[in-house]
């Protein structure tokens, strides 16, 4: 059972100042690749494009695992599973579209 | 390259990510369900999708992530001990994740009102339920998020006190996450 009650303040090793730069750019880059994505939708079909889509699908969810779950600085077990997951759960997809 | 000795330990509560990753398990099964289902209904699994406002599935899209973000700074925040920060950080993510709710039911209401239910194709059947069901883990995140809010407030968590707020955020964390896979399948991949 992990527990981080009663942790010294400012253990966590995250770079100081008012904006987290990761985590803020983390997001800018999740806007943008969720209006891109939106916009290969809308562009047409097509297994490049929908395999660009789902690429970008999965970079997206591992930028929420990486900077806002916080999982890129604990063990790397934790960051290799949710991978797995989205490595799995995408080629589940992509085989069923290019089966299709 | 990080080591053992290095690493944080995992945010929040252990439990939560039994949860999560349970949570995450069975989203993947469905998710692959809708795929698998696909393949022999390509071409009415397509034409159900363009009737689709997409519009719908991006603005909800960008409301989630930026959410997510609140979240991660109300985290930083805490973790900071700057208490009242990560309480209007969490603040604005529950006003953010109660705007998803009410596009999500402008969306269903559009969807009745076009006569779709779950019996009128496969598509719309998986569309629903796998929308609805998240819908659902929005809710419970929510409540479980304005609890985090109150006992924030309350003056329950600070430097050195914060595996609550961990907890919380890695749950609506894993929504957001969620969503972006739901986004992309329903809503983009034709």
């Amino acid at each position: 059972m992990s527990s981080i009650e009663n942790r010294p303040a400012g253990s966590v090793a995250e770079p100081q100042g008012f904006l987290p730069k990761p985590c803020t750019a983390a997001w800018a880059a999740l806007i943008g690749l969720a209006l891109f994505t939106y916009r290969l939708g809308a562009y047409g079909s097509g297994r490049l494009l929908m395999g660009a889509a789902l690429c970008l699908t999965l970079l997206k969810g591992q930028l929420v695992v990486d900077y806002f779950m916080g999982l890129r600085s604990v063990r790397p077990f934790w960051r290799i599973a949710m991978a797995a997951y989205l490595i799995v759960v995408g080629g589940v997809i992509a085989v069923a579209y290019l089966s299709a | 390259m990080k080591t053992a000795s290095s690493a944080q330990p995992l945010p929040g509560d252990f439990a939560i990510w039994v949860f999560i990753f349970a949570e995450l398990l069975v989203f993947g099964v469905l998710f692959s369900a809708y795929a698998l289902s696909r393949m022999s209904n390509a071409g009415l699994f397509d034409a159900s999708q363009a009737t689709l406002n997409r519009s719908y599935g991006l603005v909800n899209t960008l409301t989630l992530v930026t959410s997510s973000y609140f979240v991660a700074r109300a985290t930083r925040a805490i973790r900071h001990g700057r208490s009242a920060a990560c309480g209007r950080w969490l603040g604005g993510a529950l006003a953010l994740g109660a705007l998803f709710l009410a596009v999500k039911l402008l969306e269903f209401h559009d969807d009745f009102s076009r006569g779709i239910t779950l019996s009128t194709n496969l598509f719309y059947m998986f569309y629903l339920s796998l929308t609805f069901f998240h819908f659902m883990h929005v809710v419970l995140g929510m409540v479980i998020l304005g609890f985090v809010a109150y006992r924030t407030y309350a003056g329950a968590y600070d430097a050195n006190r914060y595996t609550g707020v961990e907890t919380g955020a890695s749950y609506w964390h894993m929504v957001d996450l969620v969503w972006i896979i739901l986004f992309a399948l329903i809503y983009v991949l034709h």
